[in-house]
C-alpha cells in the first residue's frame, strides 16, 4: 500500500513539474521573513538576486517550477530581492548575482552557483542531493562500494544509481526515489567508471544512466557477494518504482488457475508476465527452472508457476508455457530450452518496438536510397535514347566537322552549304545529328549541297558569330546570300525534302507562257514533283514595282514551296483565265486538279511569305497531318476512323481534348492557317484513314470543312 | 550623343563657366572629355578598349612613358606568377581565358600574351611589351608624360564631374573619371627603428650581396617569399615576420596568398634548414643597431677592428623594451633592451643582418582633394578606397574606381585585385556606364525558355568572367515565361539596384542567378574526402561549382547586407548546386544536366524536357497545354522526329508508349515513309464548301 502511495506522490511531483506556475510556490522574501524562515529551521533553498537579465530571468522561472516540485520534499524554495532588501552576506555587491543557498535552519548546507542548477531538473536532483547527503552514499571505486555492501549485508538491500551527469532528469529521478524510499534502501550514487566495470558493464563510456539493484538484505554470510540486478528501462521516477517494487515481490509466484485468471501484484505494475506450466511429476524440476528464469528476468518479467493438476487448468497439454504482455492477452506456446525464453524476451518483446522502429528507419533510408537512385534515371525521353547510345560512337567521318580557322572559308564557297550548330551536352542536338548523317547520306549523289556541323561547345566564338541562341541550329549558306535558318520539322525526311526543294531557285522566273503551263503542271523540275507537288505562280505585270516584295518572300520561302515568278504582259491573260487582277497568285496541287487563284494585296514580304503558307497548305487535313504530325499520325490512322481511334479513346480514358474556342471576331479563319498553328487540330476533327494511306476528310458534326476548324465538345460522333 | 551626355554637357559647360573666375592655370589649357581614364596600366587599358569599341569621347592620362610603369619595375625578381597558360587541349577561346590569366580582353582573337611569352610564369618585361602592343593595336588613346597631381571635384545639383591638373598645369574636365592607378605606394608600418629597414621597392636583388648574411624579412605574402626565395642560396638564415600566419594560395583559393610558386622557404622551414617563419605584431616591435662586439667581456686588450667588428647588426626587439630609448642610436642598446635577456629561447633572439619590409602596397589617396576625397576601405588595413557594388567611389558619383585598387569588394576572396579578375569587373563597369549615360541597356541574349538549360550549360562549361570571379560575377537569367534574357557577368553585389543599373525589368517570373562558387566548408584541400562526387550531395562540394540562385524578385539592399556569412547572395528561395567536377565539365547528363533541369522545372514550374514529334503529337492531343519543348518546337513545326533506333530506346526505357492497336509494319527505311507519299492523291474529294 505504501507503494501506491508513493506512486501517487511521485506521480504528482511529475504533474507538478510539467503543471503550469501560474500559482506561484516561489516564496518573496523581505530581509524580515528571510530572517524568519531561517529561523523557522525549515529547509529552504534561496537565490539572491539584484539585477536581472535574460539568463538570470530563465532561470527564476526554473526556480519557480522548482518551488513546486520541492514543496513536496517539506522544501521551501525562495528567493530574496536584494535591490530591495539587502541581507547581510547574501546580498553581495555585484550587479549579477550568480548564487544560491541551501539553507536548513540558520546553516548553510550548500551553495550552489545557478550555472549548476540551471533547470528544474538540475534543482531538484543537487537539492535532494544536499538534503540527503548523509543518506545516500557517494562511492567511486569498488573498494568503497563493497565497503557500503559491507555494512548492509544482512539489514538492507542498496539501489545503486550510475549517473553520468549530475543534474540531468535522471538523476533527479533517483533522488527523488532515494527521498522516498531512502529508509528502506541504502541508495548509492556514483558517476565513475571504474564501478562499471566492477559491476560487469562491457563499455563504461557508454552515457546511459544506470540502475542495481543489490541484493544485500539475503545475504548471511560476510564472504558472500550481493547478488544483483541491473535495471533495464531508462532512470524515469516510475520506472525506478516499478523495478524496487519487483525487487520486493516474490521471485517466483505459483498458482493453479488458468493463466487469464491469475492475479499477482506485477498486474498492477503493467509487468510482462511468464506463465510455465508443471505437474506434480515435474513440479520440483520445473520449479527450478522457473526459478532460473526467473532471476534472470527479474525485474523485467513476473514468473508465475501454474500447476496443471488443478481442474481449474484447462490449457491444452500441448502447450507448457504462456505469457501476457501488459494490456495484451495471453499467448500461448511450446517452450523446449530455457534459453529460447530469455531470447523471447530479451530480444523479441522488449526490443521488438525498438527494432521494428530500426527497421523502419533502415527501411526509410532504403526509400531514401531508391528515391535517389529513381532520380538517377533519366526521365526525358531523348535524353535517355541518347544516354543508351554513348557506348556508340556515331560515323560522323562523311559530315565536315568545320572550325574557326575553316568556317568562313567553307560557307563563302560555291553551292549550298548547311551547317548543323549544336552542343554535346544536349541531347536533341546528339540525336539529331544521328538525322543528319542519315540526310548526309542520302544527298551523296546530289551535287552542290554540302552538309557540315559546328561543335558550338568548342567553337563558341563561331556560333555566336552567327547569333545562334539555340541548338540544334541549321543555317543554309549560299555564296553572297545572307544565310537561311532552316525552320522545318528537325527530322531525316524534313530536312533531307527541304534541301532538295532548296535547289531550285526562288523564284523561278519563267519567261514565256509554255514555260508558266510546264512549271504548273510539273514538268519543269518533275524531279521534285515527288517532293512538293504544290507549285506557286507570282504573276505580275511588267511595270509592277511590287515584285521585289514577292522576290523576297521567295527568297524565304525556298525549301518550303517551290515558287515561280512570271513577270511578263501575257500575266495579264493568265489572271483572266483564272478571273482574278495581277498581281495574282496561281497555286497548283498537281496535273489535272483544279488550280486555285488568289489576288495579291499583301505590301510587306512577311505578308506575302505568310499568305502563301497559308494558301499552300493542303486542304484541310490531309497533306498536313502528314507532314507535321508524320509518324504519329500514320500509326494512329491503323484504324479506319482516325476520329475513333484518337478521339474516342481519349475521351474514354477521360482525358479531355486540347479544346480551344475561337477567338472573338475570328470565326472565319481559315483552317489551313489554323493547321499551321495548330497542326493537331485537323485530325481531330475526324479522318478517314486507311493503313498506310493519307488521310482524307470525314464529315462530322462540329467540323465545317474549311471555315472553321474548331473543334468543340460536341465532335464526338 | 544621346540626351544624357547631352545634359551632362551642359551642367559641365555651366559649371565650366562658374568656376572660372580664380581658377586659371599656367598654360590654362583645358581639354573636355566625357570619360577620362587615370593610368595606363592592365585596367585603364582594358578600360580604354571598351571606350574605344563603344566609340565614346576619352582619353587616358599615364604619367609614364609607356603603359604598364609597374610591371617595369615589380616584382622586383622579375618572375610573373600569373599563370600563362597556353596548352588547354581545348580551342574555346572563352574556356581558355580561364587559364589565360595575364591576357586582357579584346574581340582580336589573337591579341593575347602567349604572343609575347610561352613561359608559364613570363618574366616581367613582357607585360610592359604585352600592353604596349595591346594599346598600339587597339588605337587606343593614351596620353604618356602626363602626371596628373591633383583631382578636384565640382558638383553641379548632385551631379559630379572631375577636373585633372598634371604637372603643367593643364586641366582635364571629366565628366566621368576612371581611376585605375593600382596600388603602388609601398605599405609602412610604424615601429621604433623602422627608418633601418630597406624595402621591398629597392632592396638589392642579386643574391650575392646576402652571402652569409641572416636576414629578416616583414611580411609573410607573396613578394616576402620571392625575396626570400631569390636569396635561399646565399643567405645564411632567413625569417620572416608578420603578424598573421602565412595563409597558401592553394588552401585559400585565392591567388594573393602566398602561391606555391614562391614558397621555397616552406621546405627549409619545415625541414629544419635554418629559416623559419615567425608571428607577431608590428606596431609594438622595434629593429635596433648594435655593434657585434658589444655586450662582450672587454679583455683590455684592444685589437685592431676588423671589417666584421665594425659591421652593425640589427635586433629585433619589443618597444616597451626599450625603456624609452630612440632605439637609433646603437651605443644606447644594452642586453636589457633585447627580449633575450628576458626570455632565453626567444625565438628571434639572434642578430640581423638586414631587415627588408615586404608588406605589399597601397591606394595612393593624396591626388584626391575635397569634395573627390575618396574614402577609405574597412578591409586591408585601409590600404584600398571604399567602393560601392559596381565600383563607384563612394561619396564620389561618376568616379569609378578599376583595376587592384578596386579590390576591396573581393579582398581576400576573389579575383578582384588581379588582371584575370579585374578585365572582367572593367567590363561589367563599362556596361553600366553604357546604361547611366547612354541609355544602352546591358546587353542581353534572348532565349526559348526550352533553351534556358542548355544555354545555362554552355556557360558554366565555358564562361570565364564568372569562373575568374568567382562570388562576384554572374549570370543573371531574367524569366519572362516562355522567354527569358540571359545577362553575362552582373556583379551581384548589386542585384538591388539591377534595375536601374542594366536598364532591365525583372519580370513577375523572377530571376536566376549563376555563380561559380567555392564550398564554404573549410576541409583539408589534400586529404580524403575533399571531393564530392555525388550529385546529390552536390550542396557539400568544395571547389569552385556552379551555384544558381532562384528570386521571385529582386533582393534588396537589406537582404544584401543581412545575407549569411561567406555566401555571396542572400537567401534564396531555391539554390541549385551542381556538383563539383574534377575536369570542371559539367555536362553529363545523369550528374549535371538532369538535376539542373529539375531546378529550373521547379522555379518555371514547367516540364523543360524534350520529347520526340511523336510524343509531342500524343501531348499535344491530349493534354490542355502540352510541354514548353512540344509548344516552342513541335506546335511550331519546328518539333524533333528522331528515328527508330531512338525511338526504340526510349520505347525500351518505358518513357514513350509502345505502339498502340495494330502496328504499322516497320518500315525500315525512313525515307519510305515520308517521300512517297506525295505520289498518293492528296487531295480531299470532299467538297468543303458547306
Amino acid at each position: 500500500m505504501c507503494g501506491i502511495s508513493a506512486v501517487a506522490l511521485l506521480l504528482c511531483f511529475i504533474s507538478a513539474q510539467c503543471g503550469s506556475p501560474d500559482a506561484s510556490r516561489l516564496v518573496e522574501h523581505t530581509a524580515q521573513s528571510f530572517r524568519d524562515a531561517v529561523l523557522s529551521g525549515k529547509t529552504s533553498f534561496i537565490y539572491f538576486g539584484k539585477h536581472v537579465n535574460p539568463a538570470i530571468k530563465a532561470f527564476i522561472e526554473q526556480l519557480e517550477m522548482s518551488a513546486h516540485a520541492l514543496e513536496d520534499y517539506g522544501i521551501v524554495v525562495g528567493k530574496v530581492n536584494c535591490s530591495k532588501d539587502s541581507v547581510e552576506k547574501y546580498c553581495t555587491g555585484e550587479e549579477v548575482m550568480k548564487k544560491t543557498y541551501l539553507f536548513r535552519g540558520a546553516d548553510v548546507l550548500r551553495s550552489f552557483d545557478i550555472d549548476t542548477v540551471f533547470d528544474v531538473n538540475a534543482i531538484v536532483s543537487h537539492v535532494l542531493f544536499s538534503v540527503l547527503f548523509t543518506e545516500v552514499r557517494y562511492v567511486h571505486t569498488p573498494a568503497e562500494l563493497l565497503a557500503v555492501e559491507r555494512a548492509a549485508k544482512g539489514k538492507m538491500d542498496i539501489v545503486m544509481g550510475h549517473i553520468q551527469v549530475l543534474g540531468l532528469p535522471e538523476h533527479r529521478a533517483l533522488m527523488e526515489a532515494a527521498f522516498v524510499y531512502g529508509a528502506k534502501y541504502q541508495f548509492v550514487q556514483t558517476t565513475g567508471a571504474p564501478l562499471l566495470k566492477h559491476l560487469g558493464v562491457a563499455d563504461p563510456t557508454s552515457v546511459q544512466a544506470r540502475l542495481w539493484f543489490l541484493h544485500c538484505r539475503g545475504v548471511a554470510h560476510r564472504s558472500e557477494p550481493c547478488p544483483h540486478t541491473l535495471m533495464r528501462k531508462p532512470l524515469t521516477t516510475i520506472n525506478i518504482h516499478t523495478f524496487l517494487q519487483l525487487m520486493e515481490a516474490p521471485l517466483l509466484t505459483e498458482a493453479a488457475v488458468d493463466p487469464d485468471e491469475v492475479k499477482v501484484v506485477y498486474n498492477h505494475l503493467n509487468v510482462p508476465l511468464l506463465f510455465l506450466f508443471t505437474q506434480s511429476e515435474t513440479l520440483q524440476l520445473d520449479r527450478d527452472t522457473a526459478e532460473s528464469v526467473a532471476r534472470r528476468l527479474r525485474g523485467e518479467v513476473g514468473v508465475v508457476l501454474i500447476h496443471r493438476d488443478s481442474h481449474r487448468v484447462k490449457t491444452p497439454l500441448k502447450h507448457n508455457a504462456a505469457y501476457r504482455l501488459p494490456q495484451e492477452e495471453v499467448r500461448y506456446f511450446s517452450l523446449k530450452k530455457v534459453e529460447e525464453l530469455i531470447d523471447l524476451f530479451r530480444e523479441q518483446l522488449f526490443q521488438g518496438t525498438e527494432e521494428e522502429e530500426e527497421e523502419e528507419e533502415e527501411e526509410e533510408e532504403e526509400e531514401q536510397d531508391d528515391r535517389w537512385s529513381s532520380l538517377d534515371v533519366l526521365d526525358d525521353e531523348v535524353a535517355e535514347s541518347v544516354y543508351r547510345d554513348r557506348g556508340v560512337m556515331l560515323d560522323t567521318e562523311a559530315v565536315t566537322k568545320l572550325t574557326a580557322e575553316t568556317f568562313s572559308a567553307a560557307v563563302t564557297q560555291n553551292g549550298l552549304m548547311v551547317v548543323l550548330f549544336y552542343v554535346k551536352w544536349d541531347a536533341v542536338c546528339v540525336a539529331f545529328l544521328q538525322s543528319y548523317v542519315e540526310v548526309d547520306d542520302a544527298l551523296d549523289d546530289v551535287s552542290g549541297i554540302e552538309l557540315a556541323y559546328v561543335d558550338c561547345g568548342e567553337w563558341t566564338v563561331v556560333c555566336s558569330d552567327q547569333n545562334i541562341t539555340s541548338f540544334p541550329s541549321v543555317l543554309l549558306y549560299r555564296p553572297s546570300e545572307v544565310p537561311q535558318r532552316y525552320r522545318g520539322m528537325l527530322g531525316t525526311g524534313s530536312l533531307h525534302r527541304f534541301l532538295l526543294l532548296s535547289q531550285v531557285p526562288s523564284p523561278t522566273s519563267l519567261s514565256s507562257s509554255a514555260e508558266v503551263l510546264s512549271f504548273l503542271e510539273g514538268d519543269l523540275y518533275n524531279t521534285n514533283s515527288a517532293l512538293s507537288p504544290v507549285r506557286v505562280l507570282g504573276l505580275y505585270s511588267p511595270a509592277d514595282t511590287d515584285v521585289v516584295v514577292f522576290e523576297e518572300a521567295a527568297k524565304s520561302l525556298r525549301g518550303e514551296t517551290l515558287l515561280g515568278l512570271f513577270v511578263h504582259e501575257e500575266a495579264e491573260r493568265w489572271a483572266e483565265e483564272h478571273s482574278v487582277t495581277l498581281p495574282a497568285l496561281l497555286v497548283s496541287r498537281g496535273p489535272g486538279i483544279l488550280r486555285e487563284a488568289h489576288s495579291l494585296h499583301s505590301s510587306t514580304p512577311q505578308e506575302l511569305i505568310s499568305y502563301i503558307q497559308s494558301t499552300t497548305l493542303d486542304p484541310f487535313g490531309s497533306n498536313s497531318c502528314w507532314t507535321v504530325s508524320s509518324r504519329g499520325l500514320s500509326r494512329v490512322c491503323s484504324s479506319t476512323t482516325c476520329f475513333g481511334a484518337l478521339t474516342a479513346g481519349h475521351w474514354r480514358r477521360g482525358v479531355s481534348l486540347p479544346t480551344r474556342a475561337p477567338p472573338a471576331g475570328r470565326d472565319h479563319r481559315p483552317v489551313a492557317e489554323e493547321n499551321r498553328r495548330w497542326p493537331g487540330a485537323a485530325c481531330r476533327c475526324g479522318l478517314r484513314c486507311r493503313v498506310g494511306s493519307p488521310c482524307a476528310l470525314l464529315r462530322l458534326p462540329g467540323c465545317y470543312g474549311r471555315r472553321s476548324a474548331w473543334v468543340r465538345g460536341s465532335a464526338e460522333p | 550623343m544621346e540626351l544624357v551626355l547631352a545634359f551632362l554637357c551642359l551642367l559641365s559647360f555651366i559649371s565650366l563657366v562658374l568656376s572660372v573666375p580664380g581658377h586659371h592655370h599656367g598654360d590654362n589649357s583645358t581639354h573636355h572629355h566625357d570619360y577620362c581614364v587615370l593610368g595606363a596600366g592592365p585596367a585603364g587599358l582594358q578600360m580604354g578598349y571598351f571606350l574605344s569599341r563603344s566609340q565614346r569621347d576619352y582619353i587616358i592620362l599615364e604619367r609614364n612613358a609607356g603603359p604598364g610603369s609597374f610591371f617595369q619595375k615589380y616584382p622586383r625578381h622579375r618572375k610573373l606568377i600569373s599563370i600563362n597558360k597556353i596548352y588547354t587541349g581545348r580551342q574555346n577561346k572563352e574556356f581558355n581565358l580561364r587559364h589565360d590569366w595575364n591576357s586582357l580582353l579584346s574581340d582580336r582573337p589573337d591579341l593575347l600574351f602567349q604572343r609575347v611569352s610561352r613561359d608559364l610564369y613570363p618574366e616581367a618585361d613582357t607585360y610592359p611589351l604585352y600592353l604596349s602592343m595591346f594599346e598600339s593595336e587597339l588605337g587606343l588613346k593614351v596620353k604618356y608624360r602626363t602626371d596628373v597631381g591633383r583631382i578636384r571635384a565640382s558638383d553641379l545639383a548632385g551631379n559630379k564631374s572631375y577636373i585633372l591638373t598634371d604637372q603643367h598645369g593643364t586641366d582635364y574636365k571629366c565628366r566621368v573619371l576612371l581611376v585605375s592607378t593600382g596600388l603602388w605606394v609601398p605599405e609602412q608600418v610604424d615601429f621604433v627603428g623602422s627608418d633601418l629597414v630597406e624595402g621591398y621597392e629597392s632592396v638589392s636583388t642579386d643574391p650575392e650581396e646576402y652571402k652569409d648574411q641572416a636576414v629578416l624579412i616583414l611580411g609573410k605574402g607573396n613578394s616576402a617569399f620571392e625575396t626570400a626565395q631569390s636569396i635561399l642560396g646565399r643567405a645564411s638564415r632567413i625569417h620572416l615576420y608578420s603578424p598573421s600566419p602565412v595563409r597558401l594560395a592553394w588552401q585559400t583559393h585565392y591567388v594573393g596568398d602566398l602561391r606555391a610558386v614562391n614558397n621555397e622557404l616552406l621546405d627549409t622551414y619545415q625541414l629544419k634548414s635554418l629559416d623559419g617563419l615567425v608571428e607577431g605584431g608590428l606596431e609594438d616591435i622595434a629593429i635596433v643597431r648594435r655593434r657585434r662586439e658589444e655586450g662582450k667581456m672587454r679583455t683590455g686588450k684592444k685589437r685592431p677592428a676588423t671589417s666584421s667588428d665594425r659591421k652593425e647588426q640589427f635586433y629585433l626587439t619589443l618597444s616597451e623594451l626599450l625603456d624609452g630609448h630612440d632605439g637609433n642610436k646603437g651605443a644606447n642598446i644594452t642586453a636589457e633592451n633585447l627580449p633575450g635577456y628576458h626570455d632565453d629561447n626567444f625565438s628571434l633572439r639572434q642578430p640581423y643582418d638586414r631587415v627588408i619590409r615586404c608588406l605589399g602596397f597601397r591606394f595612393n589617396f593624396t591626388i584626391f582633394d575635397g569634395l573627390a576625397r575618396l574614402p577609405h576601405s574597412t578591409c586591408a588595413r585601409g590600404r584600398l578606397p571604399a567602393v560601392t557594388a559596381w565600383y563607384e567611389g563612394r561619396g564620389t558619383s561618376n568616379l569609378f574606381i578599376l583595376g587592384t585598387a578596386a579590390h576591396s569588394r573581393d579582398y581576400r576572396t576573389s579575383a578582384g585585385g588581379f588582371i584575370h579578375g579585374f578585365r572582367y569587373t572593367v567590363r561589367a563597369v563599362h556596361k553600366v556606364l553604357e546604361q547611366r549615360y547612354h541609355n544602352n541597356a546591358w546587353p542581353a541574349t534572348r532565349l526559348s525558355t526550352s533553351q534556358l538549360l542548355s544555354w545555362i550549360l554552355k556557360r558554366v562549361n565555358e564562361a570565364s568572367g564568372p569562373y575568374q570571379m568567382f562570388g562576384v560575377l554572374g549570370d543573371i537569367i531574367l524569366l519572362q515565361g516562355a522567354h527569358c534574357e540571359y545577362l553575362e557577368e552582373f556583379p551581384v553585389q548589386a542585384l538591388p539596384h539591377f534595375s536601374a543599373l542594366s536598364g532591365r525589368r525583372i519580370s513577375e517570373h523572377g530571376l536566376l542567378v549563376v555563380v561559380m562558387q567555392y564550398g564554404l566548408n573549410h576541409t583539408n584541400t589534400l586529404g580524403p574526402g575533399r571531393a564530392e562526387s555525388e550529385w546529390t550531395k552536390a550542396w557539400k562540394s568544395n571547389f569552385l561549382h556552379p551555384v544558381i540562385y532562384y528570386y521571385p524578385t529582386l533582393p534588396t539592399e537589406k537582404d544584401m547586407r543581412q545575407r549569411p556569412v561567406g555566401w555571396p547572395l542572400p537567401r534564396p528561395n531555391a539554390v541549385h548546386h551542381m556538383v563539383e567536377d574534377f575536369l570542371t565539365e559539367w555536362d553529363q547528363p545523369i550528374s549535371h544536366s538532369q538535376p539542373l533541369r529539375r531546378f529550373l522545372e521547379y522555379c518555371l514550374k514547367t516540364d523543360l524536357r524534350a520529347f520526340y514529334a511523336e510524343s509531342c503529337f500524343r501531348l499535344s492531343l491530349t493534354n490542355h497545354k502540352p510541354p514548353l519543348f512540344c509548344r516552342q518546337g513541335y506546335l511550331n513545326k519546328e518539333g524533333f522526329v528522331g528515328n527508330s533506333h531512338l525511338w526504340q530506346h526510349a520505347r525500351e526505357a518505358g518513357l514513350m508508349p509502345a505502339h498502340q492497336g495494330s502496328v504499322i509494319p516497320a518500315d525500315d527505311g525512313l525515307f519510305s515513309e515520308y517521300l512517297p507519299h506525295a505520289g498518293a492523291a492528296v487531295t480531299s474529294t470532299i467538297d468543303f464548301d458547306l
